[in-house]
């Protein structure tokens, strides 16, 4: 009797221990996935959130922009910068000088940078913006500020010419700088980062360069050049074109459409992260269809010229590296051109055709109007005739006028590429690439895309404009004697006086080629 | 019969407490489901205030503090990549846990050990804000508030004497405030050299830990044991002042510190040309090291002497022997104008036998250029002893760690060197112009810095010394900022931007001090000027 009920009493006993146990553990586990539900939810609040939990009592010191504020990170990189700047000078330093030293010209001794110092303001980061557009993609943007004070003097020795330090400094950069991180399931889990610069806000970057003592006069043996022989000549002709280049290679309209078309959304500098082998190819930009368009004509164009009427070409681009030209037709307001071109587009939502009208003259071309065309207006498979009004500026801010530019006519056609159409298309651009290369001489860093992007993955883009700047300046020689003649003449008159490049300034030299912008960079006359 | 039944009575109760156990567990625990589910998250605006009441001592630091950043950038950033840092980081754990798990288990006499899941869970971790404080040290420092509320997912499955049983550890809750400090800043990327990891507070854990599907966590007074273990061994090992210490960067590399000294001395000059139309040259010695930011050191002036004798030493701190060269150039100093170039040479380090003196006779050129024929002329020869000293591996390292030295032998006994290190100033400004220099007196003594030309905060990092037979217990140092014009003319040639009196027996007493100083005479300069008393003792 005993032992039953003893045994009885045991095991309801036990049971209700377990139940309880069982009670217990249900208890704790719903309160750890409550807590884990409030922490997940808490982790990104809104502003009506915040409201419905703060009622009346709403913080005053929170607030909601597009781009997160992030005071910490620049409270950290204002103290960090003086090392941050030692560290990137020391590596700019390490790294450029052997390119230069490699594409130095013969008749050039030295060319070292005698000064560089990023300056003692760190850049600032006004905000951050994280989104996901594609799956296994973090988009990143970053807008990101500095009005730093650099001081950074290349000095250019000569064997026969006195020293000439060129210094650039006041840079000025605003822009919003978009990074696409590619996911990998292994450690550290990026596989690659996509950088480039958002197109809206466009992209600010102002310098100012100067030319500090020295002199090109100085140079002995000026006045009996009949007697040098050829290859002195020539080797001075790549003098002139070099010291040329590097004062153009900021001069805003070559360098500013390398750098657009090396960085600015959609175009890209693709950076694989180590370790994991990754099929980047899929992040590159690759042509996505081709742009048939025909410049029909003009009408009730603006006169500027003195005596008898403008004589207007046009010229037509996506990409400022690929323009193409119209004929010029003279003494014409409404010029009829009826002329076609096929262009390549990479990114439809975001790319425009920009279509520019100029007047010839004997000096600088002169602008008569511009028109914008975003692609994503245009369907694929369609012809389509329109009509754009021509503006003195594609940049809203700097329209002062509401004047009448008259207004341009064209015909579009836009078809998308199928996969083999565009692996031609991409060989195509390579070939016309290489070709200019070979045009610029052999092994120089041209504005290529493929050569920038060495030297810019290097140390970023500090170097991307410095290489640029030697293409530019070596494109001169390739583009011949010509700029040499205008070169001399204008020599005098740059040395000492400050050039102001801006990327975002409205004038400019008409150019047709990229390789005849170059020459005409060379000749014309610094701002 | 009464004693035999309650002895009967009590086996009986033994017997079925775990007849009743073990029913009980496979009634309530052993169905349960023991995979972990994705909770359900609803968004706030869907809530009613009573849940949203219960959220309040969750609510995140950003939201009460003004002093905390918000940073769901990074919230969402790593929710956006959670998903791949969890398999990633599972598949390493596994990777790293698979050869020690099949050392260990032989000696358990156990069969296998296996991961039977492994997931980190659906709920990345959270930071809820972000504080980061300023001090005048070279050291960064931020306070994230990091939460992470997860629904991991880790079974082990154990195979022992043919029985199989499995460990499943669930809902990991981690909360804590860490400190992370970066320091020191060096040059070179990325900028610091070690990372200082210490927990503020104890951390918060809790999490369920299941044997054979019996959380035992949830026996009461078991999980608040374990808790307590937890915490207590954490705070042992991390909790401030305890730190965790990351190195990054070689300290000694990256800081780019001396590897040795160059002792110079300059003995004589023979036949110089001479260079002043009236009488002969008054030649000087400046040194230099390349590659490096170092003033150049200047011997007097000899007037009036071609073959001047100096017999002056100096002492340069050496950081890269390999790559680095000493450049000697001799010039004629004049009262008015540019003093004249007389001539100038060229020592590679590294062709010195280090540790002995090597007497050189230089021949003077007019430059490096070896291309340059046109001006071979004899400019004459300058003798100099050059004897480098690399310092000893040991020396290094007590350096680094102690950053208050000990005051170099010859100190007299009862007195010190005190060390006025010159680093930066914010919004100096003159009325005329601006280009800094510090100037800074004590006891009469003057040093300067170099001048740095228009700039508003300007950094020197310039290091003077004085040696003082007794500690500075009612001095002051004057400490000036200057600017001078750069232009020749006699307008505004000079003006003070502000100066600062600072009392030296804190400096005494706290062996170092390091602090910025409001200028006096400026509208909101600053200047920062590191202390320190370093004595023998």
């Amino acid at each position: 009797m005993g032992l039953i009920s003893g045994m009885l009493m045991g095991i309801v006993f036990g049971i209700a221990l377990m139940a309880g146990w069982q009670h217990m553990m249900r208890y704790r586990s719903n309160k750890r996935i409550a807590k884990a539900v409030d922490i997940k939810s808490l982790s990104s609040l809104n502003r009506d959130d915040l409201k419905k939990i703060c009622g009346e009592n709403f913080p005053e010191w929170i607030s909601f922009p597009v781009f997160e504020q992030v005071k910490w990170l620049n409270k950290q990189l204002s103290k960090l910068w003086p090392f941050v700047a030692d560290a990137a000078e020391a590596i700019i330093k390490d790294s450029v000088e052997p390119l230069l030293e490699e594409y130095r010209p013969p008749g050039i001794t030295s060319m070292k940078f005698s000064k560089l110092s990023l300056g003692t303001v760190a850049p600032k980061i006004e905000g951050i913006r994280v989104q996901s557009l594609k799956k296994g993609q973090i988009t990143m943007d970053i807008d990101l500020r500095w009005g730093g004070d650099p001081s950074i003097i290349l000095a250019i020795e000569a064997a026969l010419v006195a020293s000439i330090p060129i210094q650039l400094k006041d840079l000025k950069v605003f822009t919003v700088v978009r990074a696409i991180f590619q996911l990998a399931e292994e450690i550290p889990c990026i596989s690659a980062v996509v950088v480039a610069l958002l197109a809206e806000p466009k992209p600010r970057i102002d310098y100012t360069l100067k030319a500090i003592g020295g002199s090109l006069t100085a140079i002995p043996g000026l006045s009996d050049m009949i007697d040098v022989s050829f290859d002195t000549f020539f080797s001075l002709v790549k003098l002139y074109a070099m010291l040329f280049g590097l004062t153009v290679f900021l001069y805003k309209d070559t360098v500013t459409s390398i750098i657009t078309d090396m960085l600015q959304w959609p175009h890209r500098i693709v950076v694989p992260i180590g370790g994991i082998p990754v099929d980047t190819s899929e992040l590159e930009l690759k042509p996505q269809g081709k742009i048939k368009i025909t410049v029909l004509r003009a009408n009730n164009l603006k006169n500027k010229e003195l005596i008898g009427k403008s004589d207007p070409y046009a010229v037509v681009y996506i990409r400022p590296l690929f323009k193409v030209k119209t004929k010029v037709i003279e003494n014409n307001l409404n010029p009829v051109w009826n002329q076609t071109f096929e262009l390549i587009a990479e990114d439809k939502e975001t790319q425009s055709l920009i279509i520019e009208v100029f007047d010839q003259d004997v000096g600088q071309d002169e602008r008569l109007g511009i028109a914008k065309l975003p692609l994503i207006e245009l369907e694929a498979g369609n012809s389509k005739e329109i009509e754009l009004r021509l503006l003195p500026s594609l940049d809203m801010l700097k329209i002062k006028d509401k004047k009448d530019r008259g207004t341009l006519t064209i015909q579009v056609f836009y078809r998308q590429f199928n996969e083999e159409e565009q692996l031609a298309a991409l060989e195509e651009e390579k070939r016309i690439l290489e070709e200019r290369k070979k045009l610029k001489e052999a092994g120089v860093i041209g504005s290529t895309m493929d050569a920038l992007d060495g030297a810019a993955s290097l140390v970023g883009s500090g170097v991307g404009m410095v290489g640029t700047g030697i293409g530019a300046g070596v494109g001169v020689v390739g583009s011949g004697l010509g700029a040499f003649g205008s070169g001399l003449s204008k020599a005098g008159k740059f040395m000492g006086r400050t050039i102001t490049g801006q990327s975002n300034a409205s004038k400019r030299s008409g150019s047709s080629t990229p390789v005849n912008s170059v020459q005409e960079n060379g000749g014309a006359k610094p701002l | 019969m009464g004693f035999f039944s309650t002895i009967l009575g009590f086996c009986g109760f033994g017997a079925g407490i775990s007849t009743g156990l073990v029913i009980g567990y496979y009634l309530f625990i052993y169905f349960q489901p023991s995979d972990v589910k994705d909770p359900v998250i609803r968004p706030l605006a869907e809530q009613d205030s009573q849940s949203l009441q219960q959220l309040l001592p969750e609510i995140p630091p950003w939201v009460k503090n003004p002093d905390y950043d918000r940073i769901d950038w990074l919230n969402k950033f790593l929710e956006l990549m959670w998903p791949y840092l969890d398999k990633a980081i599972c598949k390493t754990a596994k990777n790293i846990a698979k050869p020690i798990i099949a050392e260990q288990i032989p000696k358990y006499k156990i069969e296998s050990v296996e991961f039977e899941e492994l997931t980190l869970g659906s709920l990345p971790p959270t930071f809820q804000g972000m504080k980061v404080f300023t001090t005048e040290e070279k050291e960064l420092i931020m306070e994230p508030s990091l939460k992470w509320a997860g629904n991991p997912n880790v079974t082990l499955g154990v195979k022992a004497f043919g029985l199989k049983a499995t460990v499943q550890v669930v809902d990991l809750q981690i909360f804590a405030q860490p400190r992370i400090t970066l320091k020191p800043l060096v040059p070179s990327f990325p900028c610091f050299a070690k990372i200082f990891v210490s927990l503020m507070e104890k951390p918060h854990v809790d999490f369920g830990l299941k044997l054979v599907g019996a959380d035992l966590m949830s026996i009461p007074g078991l999980y608040r044991f374990v808790q307590e273990l937890i915490k207590d061994q954490v705070a042992n090992m991390y909790l401030w002042p305890k730190t965790l210490e990351v190195e990054i960067l070689d300290p000694a590399k990256a800081m780019k510190k001396p590897v040795g000294i160059l002792h110079v001395k300059v003995i004589r000059a023979m036949k110089l040309r001479k260079k002043d139309l009236l009488g002969a040259s008054d030649p000087y010695v400046k040194l230099k090291i390349t590659e490096s930011k170092a003033p150049s050191k200047k011997t007097t002036v000899k007037h009036k002497n071609l073959n001047p004798e100096w017999n002056e030493e100096f002492s340069i701190a050496i950081k890269d022997p390999e790559s680095q060269a000493l450049e000697l150039i001799v010039y004629d100093w004049e009262q008015v104008g540019k003093h004249d170039k007389m001539g100038m040479n060229v020592v590679p380090l590294k062709e010195l036998t280090p540790d002995e003196p090597n007497v050189m006779t230089l021949d003077l050129l007019k430059n490096l250029d070896k291309n340059d024929s046109q001006d071979d002329k004899f400019r004459g020869q300058l003798v100099v002893e050059l004897t480098y000293k690399p310092f000893k591996e040991d020396d290094m390292s007590k350096d680094l760690d102690n950053p208050l030295q000990k005051a170099p032998e010859g100190t007299p006994p009862g007195g010190g060197v005190l060390v006025v290190i010159v680093h930066e100033a914010q919004d100096v400004e003159g009325k005329h112009h601006t280009n800094p220099y510090v100037r800074v007196i004590f006891k009469g003594e003057e040093r300067k810095t170099k001048h740095i030309k228009k700039n508003r905060d300007p950094r020197w990092e310039e290091e003077f010394t004085f040696v003082l037979e007794e500690p500075p217990l009612k001095e002051n140092l004057r400490v000036e900022v200057l600017s001078t014009s750069t232009r020749i003319g006699l307008l505004h040639p000079k003006e003070t931007l502000g100066y600062v009196n600072i009392n030296l027996a804190d400096v005494v007493n706290n062996k170092r001090i390091n602090e910025k100083y409001h200028l006096i005479d400026s509208k909101n300069g600053m200047i920062q000027i590191e202390l320190q008393w370093r004595t023998s003792s």
